[in-house]
């Protein structure tokens, strides 16, 4: 009697159809034998179920296991797994216990093609050399940014490939003591950091697209990154930084996009160990700040860049220059949107060097609140006197001894890749509502003037 | 009273009458014809320049819409207080103003008049340069500049003008002669424009101002709270102004609408008010 009582309280939990799919994927892991694919139906599921033995789990019609807000959903404990084609819902929202939708515990795991809606942690690779996470969808639960969870984890997974997946509404995409990482065609939109690496050496971030976090792509602590052909926008926020790197050596930077962010590349002990330190031919586009640089920054080669309407070009912060970093190789510095100079030979030199000696600019790193008469006439007028009174003429903070007059060809490329990448913002069908708003505003002022009386 | 005449009670019809007048006189004048000009030819600068066309389509806001506001916090102000300045002197120095009040007219009426009228005349200047400019960009086209930006832009740039021209009727109604006038409301200008925002910018390097009392400083000057409100509205992320904009952010994210158009009122109504005691005290003549 007992017995039978708890068996009904425990059919009134769950309800009947997810009861009848949770015990069906359990019961498919338990008889499936080591190297066996397992064609999921559709269905419900209910997590968490764990994989102990080598198998291919494929979903057909896209079953879903849900989590009802508890618990972890999948949990891979043994190498060689693929789990392909599932949609996953709804883990628990417990930051202590890191609720996960998809964790792997061994390595050459292959996570592909699933879609995960309200997961707090997403995929986390813990331990999982040489896995594969490819074209999954992953979103993040609603909360306030300090209660998510990393969309995206890699902690002791070496040569993982990342590829093709999408990120939104997450903490972080953290790669962590794993190296020779492969990052591609990734997007991450709306999340804390877009890519966090530590201690993570010889990694390979190309053709991703970060859009709308609090910041793009930080790099710490790490050794021998590649940073190529990837868009960065609209990093916003009190640490609102494009690219950060602290303390990393060994990197090149090229042919990103880094576009409307308050700080485009953010600069501390770069690179930290001498060798090859490359920023080039980048386009860094309509950024409050192009670059924050501190006083550590030494022997980077910043060339081929185009720096293009930021509200401030390079801002070394604390006081001092930035005469330790080379601004231009071989004859070719930057173009820089602001040079006041021309190019009489025609080769795309200018014949001027760029020293660009913001008064204003001094003045807003020396007391950050003065940026509040940003766009204001005052502005212009500090700026006037600067170059009007020699004695007010703070030092520049750099010379490009040959600053490019036209931006570089693999600027443009950069350029190109991030137009396409930004053209579902919305900016089409804006020039009607313009003729619009003329004819309105025209109207408007004829009123206002009587009918011309 | 200056006239012993018997009067109509003070009555809108006639506030009406006579800035339709000052209306029809404002639009034929030459400091009319040549503000709309600069204007428009400075709004089609700005929208021809800005971005210079490279950043075009890439910036999260839109440039143009920053440097139309730098714009109008330069040129609107200096609009309205000359035409404000021009009103009373004018008519004085023409000896128009004891013949105008000789009239069955109030004093209150004819000042109310000249500013209603005034208003419209400064409203249609620059609605006209918004037009003209807002055509540009359309005809450049595929800018990230939104429409409603603009109509926005130029609704709180007539806030701006009506705020800053009773400010110009004290001028007017102190000055005995027009060219005293039109050279203190440069003068004017030049406080609003420059002096209070350097002074703001000397007073918090030396003194460590707080943020609240920068920000409210920031919203006492016309200039400066029309300049938060059109960065506002026009969606423009206030962090790009530093700690004194994140603190706006924070802590007056619904409010500074209301804030700014506080502060205009106010600049508005003030010296509108005292505009009509002096009015009402100095000689006609």
């Amino acid at each position: 009697m007992i017995l039978f009582g708890l068996v009904v309280l425990a059919a009134l939990e769950a309800s009947p159809s997810v009861q009848a799919g949770w015990s069906d994927l359990a019961a498919l892991v338990a008889q499936a034998q080591p190297g066996d694919v397992v064609r999921v139906p559709a269905g419900d599921y209910r997590g968490v179920v764990t994989i102990d033995k080598p198998l291919t789990l494929e979903g057909v019609g896209r079953p879903v296991i849900h989590g009802f807000g508890k618990g972890d959903l999948l949990l891979i404990t043994a190498p060689d797994v693929t789990v392909r084609g599932f949609d996953l819902e709804g883990t628990g929202d417990d930051l202590d216990q890191e609720n996960c939708a998809i964790r792997v515990l061994a390595p050459r795991a292959v996570i592909e093609d699933n879609r995960l809606e309200d997961v707090l942690f997403g995929i986390d690779l813990r331990g999982a050399p040489d896995s594969v996470v490819r074209g999954n969808s992953i979103g993040g639960k609603p909360l306030d940014i300090a209660r998510r969870g990393d969309g995206l984890r890699l902690w002791k997974s070496d040569r993982a490939r990342v590829e093709g997946n999408t990120i939104h509404d997450g903490r972080d995409a953290v790669l962590w003591y794993s190296e020779g990482v492969e990052v591609r065609g990734n997007l991450v939109k709306d999340c804390r950091y877009g890519f966090h690496l530590m201690y993570s050496h010889g990694v390979r971030i190309e053709r991703n697209e970060l859009r709308g976090n609090s910041v793009g792509i930080y790099l710490m602590y790490s050794d021998t990154v590649d940073l190529k052909d990837n868009v960065i926008a609209a990093c916003r926020g009190a640490s609102g930084f494009g690219i950060g790197l602290k303390e990393v050596s060994d990197y090149r930077i090229e042919r990103n996009l880094i576009r409307d962010n308050c700080v485009g590349i953010y600069m501390d002990s770069a690179p930290f160990r001498k060798g090859q330190a490359e920023i080039r031919a980048n386009a860094l586009v309509c950024n409050d700040s192009a670059m924050h640089v501190l006083p550590n920054v030494k022997g980077n080669t910043i060339v081929d860049n185009a720096f293009i309407d930021n509200l401030s070009g390079i801002v070394p912060l604390g006081r001092g220059d930035l005469y330790a970093n080379a601004f231009d190789r071989d004859g070719a510095g930057n173009f820089w949107s602001d040079y006041a100079g021309y190019d009489e030979d025609g080769d795309g030199i200018g014949e001027w060097v760029h020293e660009p000696m913001p008064l204003f600019g001094r003045l807003v790193e020396q007391e950050p609140k003065l940026a509040i008469l940003r766009f204001s006439p005052a502005e212009q007028v500090v700026e006037f006197v600067a170059r009007a009174l020699p004695a007010m003429r703070p030092d520049p903070l750099f010379i490009d001894e040959n600053p490019r007059t036209r931006p570089g060809d693999e600027v443009a490329l950069a350029w190109r890749a991030g137009r396409e990448a930004g053209a579902g913002e919305s900016e089409e069908g804006g020039r009607g509502a313009l003729w619009a708003a003329a004819a309105l505003l025209v109207a408007a002022a004829l009123a206002s003037s009587g009918g011309i009386q | 009273m200056s006239n012993n005449w018997p009067r109509p009670e003070p009555s809108l019809v006639t506030v009406w009458v006579l800035a339709r007048r000052e209306l029809h006189d404002a639009l034929r004048s030459r400091w009319f014809a040549l503000d709309t000009l600069a204007f428009v030819l400075l709004g089609l600068a700005v929208a021809f320049v800005s971005g210079s066309g490279t950043g075009e389509g890439l910036a999260g806001f839109g440039r143009t819409t920053a440097g139309l506001v730098n714009l109008v916090t330069l040129i609107v102000p200096l609009m309205a207080l000359t035409a404000g300045a021009g009103s009373i002197a004018a008519e004085r120095e023409r000896g128009m103003l004891p013949y105008l009040l000789s009239q069955p007219v109030s004093r209150w009426e004819v000042l109310a008049g000249k500013w209603l009228g005034l208003s419209l005349a400064l409203s249609t200047a620059i609605l006209l340069g918004f037009g003209v400019c807002a055509m540009a960009v359309a005809w450049r086209g595929g800018t990230s500049q939104g429409a409603s930006q603009l109509l926005l832009l130029a609704g709180l740039s007539v806030a701006l003008a009506i705020g800053l021209l009773g400010v110009g009727m004290v001028i007017s109604v102190v000055s005995r002669r027009t060219s005293v006038a039109t050279g203190l409301a440069v003068f004017t200008w030049l406080l609003f424009a420059f002096a209070t925002d350097l002074g703001l910018m000397a007073s918090t390097l030396t003194w460590r101002l707080t943020i609240q009392s920068i920000f409210a400083a920031c919203l006492v000057n016309p200039l400066q709270a029309f300049k938060l409100w059109a960065l506002d509205a026009a969606g423009i992320p206030l962090d790009v102004l530093g700690p004194v904009g994140q603190y706006a952010v924070d802590h007056h994210a619904h409010s500074l609408a209301w804030l700014a158009a506080g502060s205009l009122a106010a600049w508005a109504i003030g010296p509108g008010v005292i505009a009509a005691i002096a009015f009402s005290r100095r000689a006609a003549a």
